[in-house]
């Protein structure tokens, strides 16, 4: 026992002194919270301009209504945000009008124009032409209000009573709310789940990448220069292995304590919002048990490796069993129950960020959170068991990588 | 008493150590020679209780050896490496500790040995800012920090200037006279001629010679003296005992009959010629080994 603790001591106290690691402790957070605040600093800072853009309709129909509905948006200091400019004129023909509108944009006097064809039918088309294709919060204004000015129009020109025409024009929109027990309910919203669980996943992602590589570079580093020969005429394999599982789990723990107190430091400000903290003691034990269950893995792995490209390779493609539920959020948002969800939250491999997702999505009843639980702690163990001894024979064979075979061999004795 | 009996390990297609006996004493340094791949490490490994044998028995002081005795071992393999980025006090103490020393105590007997090796300076340093002499000098006192009753050293001298060579030397003998078992392996003849009183010679895992190294240069030596002389040394060519001379001006290679001592050979001349210096030329290990694997085959 004093062994494995001497080992784990000095894993962790040589881990935590590196440079590697104290940047990562802080830059990881960093970079989760530039994106997270990025995208709302850059959307409000291009704001402080009205932009200009043309409209060509040469039915006339829908220029005044279309300038007055926007002029509903205004940004700082009560200036509008558009000016929406009409381009057509009598005198010129609809393929002048379009060639001069075009030449505008293309020499900057405006960012684009809205071009409306068949506004007389009821199939009217729009099109908005512009260099690039367009902000699609602009687009997206104009789009609702034209059709909020088409309604009009068809409304006005049926002799429909004005009130009922605002009623038409307003829409409801619905909210999402997630009953987890009677008489407990949130609102829920679909950006907030996907960021904590992102969060989450990301992190632990890192974490196990980051220490999973030093692990399978130490071991690479002691097989190569024999210090594991020294090291396991110190104490057994066995101890060995223990020592390290347990020094770098402390070492990752350490690092998540560190990044939850900054996260708590900035809960309820615009970068941290307080959703991700709610379900954080389930999601802890899953992140916990999973960074266990890798690191139990990577020694194995790092045991049998017998270069550090290799072992680069193998950290390679485990890191894309692990950013598998990145893809998966989406559709585990619209259907938490789907089959593929459910047997991938079993699977040791997957399981911890599966969880730690499906958590945050709906309510998970008890007893998938106790077996999933006791699963990952069964994996956990089995996985120390294999990993021992493949470790107790892999330090000791240099040269030449075991094959698939060699390594079953090795399990059998 | 270290007692190796009928030690046997097999892997897939390969005996890598067959029928293997041999005892160390107290106060004595036993080597074990052998060309690569003969088996040293694999014995080494197993008297170090890093793999287990097929067959056979090792004993240590009249006990079976099991992790238990981890404390009392030392071992310097051939390979040598540090922790490079970590500083050469932390480990020192990190290997002191899985011995397990009390920290205290550690540290005052790493701080003894860097200055015993006279580099106590590098105390705080990184290893990696140490030379590889120096690197290996630490790795040296990793072995033998926590007064191992018995130390295994492979290629011990390696590496090292003759200066520290010189020190080491120094250090192995000083743990002779404090009664450790100690097991060299080496390629280097000089090596065992200078430390070992025992040695053990193998060869694709199989014995091929025990007992004392004197013993061996007599079974398998070439039997040839070296010569610098002043005057006519015309005659030794037509002395009985000669087998060959190698002549130039002032000195002489000359091969003996096997069965003629360096120093009777010697008494005949001395009175002919005026020697400057004599010298019995060694075997090289490699000679020996050539001459004692086509012994063996036979």
């Amino acid at each position: 026992m004093k062994k494995i603790f001497e080992v784990a001591r000095w894993e962790f106290v040589e881990k935590i002194k590196t440079k590697t690691f104290i940047i990562s402790l802080i830059l990881t957070p960093a970079i989760l919270i530039l994106f997270s605040i990025a995208p709302t600093l850059l959307s409000e800072q291009e704001v402080d301009n009205t932009k200009v853009f043309g409209i060509v309709d040469t039915s006339g129909l829908y220029i005044k209504e279309m300038q007055e509905e926007l002029s509903r948006y205004t940004i700082k200091g009560n200036q509008p945000n558009y000016l929406l400019v009409n381009l057509t004129s009598k005198e010129k023909s609809y393929a002048d009008l379009k060639k001069s509108a075009d030449r505008d944009v293309l020499n900057g006097k405006i960012e684009g124009y809205l071009l409306i064809e068949n506004a007389e039918t009821d199939s009217v088309s729009v099109s908005y032409r512009s260099k690039s294709l367009g902000n699609m919060k602009d687009i997206s204004r104009f789009e609702s209000a034209f059709n909020e000015v088409r309604i009009k129009l068809k409304l006005d020109k049926e002799n429909v009573n004005p009130y009922l025409l605002d009623y038409i024009s307003q829409s409801v929109q619905i909210n999402p709310i997630r009953i987890e027990e009677s008489g407990k309910e949130t609102a829920n919203d679909f950006i907030l789940t996907f960021f904590s669980s992102f969060v989450f996943i990301m992190l632990l992602m890192m974490m196990i990448l980051y220490s999973g590589g030093m692990l399978i570079r130490s071991l690479v580093e002691e097989k190569s220069n024999r210090l594991i020969e020294i090291l396991i005429s110190s104490c057994t394999p066995n101890e060995l292995l223990t020592g390290k599982i347990l020094g770098l789990s402390t070492l990752g723990l350490f690092q998540i304590f560190i990044w939850i107190v900054i996260g708590l430091s900035l809960t309820g400000t615009s970068v941290v919002p307080i959703e991700v903290f709610k379900n954080i003691f389930p999601i802890l034990i899953y992140f916990i048990l999973g960074f266990v269950f890798y690191t139990s893995l990577f020694v194995g792995i790092g045991s049998v490796v017998t270069s550090e490209q290799e072992a680069q390779q193998i950290t390679t493609y485990l890191s894309f069993l692990l950013v598998l539920p990145i893809i998966f959020v989406l559709p585990a948002v619209e259907t938490p129950d789907a089959l593929y969800i459910k047997i991938l939250s079993y699977i040791p491999l997957t399981l911890p960020s599966f969880m730690m997702l499906r958590l945050n999505i709906s309510p998970i009843p008890e007893w998938e959170i106790l077996s999933t639980i006791v699963i990952m702690l069964i994996s956990i163990y089995l996985m120390i068991n294999i990993s021992a001894k493949i470790f107790r024979i892999g330090i000791l064979s240099y040269g030449k990588r075991p094959s698939l075979k060699e390594l079953i061999q090795w399990l059998k004795e | 008493m270290l007692i190796v009996e009928n030690l046997r390990k097999e892997y897939k297609n390969l005996v890598a150590v067959d029928n293997i006996s041999f005892k160390v004493e107290e106060g004595r340094i036993f080597g074990i020679l052998g060309p690569n791949g003969a088996g040293k490490t694999t014995t080494i490994r197993t008297v170090l209780n890093i793999i287990k044998p097929d067959s056979g028995k090792i004993s240590f002081n009249g006990k079976p050896i099991t992790n238990k005795f981890f404390n009392t071992m030392g071992y310097l393999p051939e390979e040598r490496g540090l922790y490079k980025k970590s500083k050469v006090i932390d480990v020192i103490l990190y290997f002191a500790g899985l011995k397990q020393m009390p920290r205290k105590k550690a540290l005052l007997e790493a701080k003894s040995w860097l200055e015993k090796l006279e580099i106590g300076q590098y105390y705080d340093k990184k290893v990696e800012e140490l030379s590889k002499g120096n690197q290996q000098k630490i790795q040296f006192i990793i072995s033998v920090i926590h007064n191992p009753a018995l130390l295994i050293l492979d290629e011990p001298f390696t590496g090292f200037d003759p200066i520290s060579q010189n020190l080491i030397k120094e250090m192995i003998l000083s743990f002779v006279t404090s009664g450790k078992i100690i097991i060299l392996s080496t390629h280097q003849m000089e090596t065992a001629e200078r430390l070992c009183s025992d040695i053990l010679l193998i060869n694709e895992g199989k014995e091929v010679y025990k007992g004392t190294l004197n013993n061996l240069k007599r079974n398998f030596g070439i039997n040839t003296v070296k010569i610098e002389f002043e005057g006519d040394g015309g005659f030794i060519s037509s002395l009985p005992v000669v087998k060959n001379v190698d002549r130039y001006s002032n000195y002489a290679e000359v091969h003996l009959n096997d069965d003629v001592n360096p120093s009777d050979f010697l008494k005949m001349i001395v009175n002919k010629i005026d020697i400057k210096n004599f010298s019995v030329l060694e075997p090289t290990l490699n000679k020996i080994f050539i001459d004692v694997i086509k012994q063996s085959k036979k």
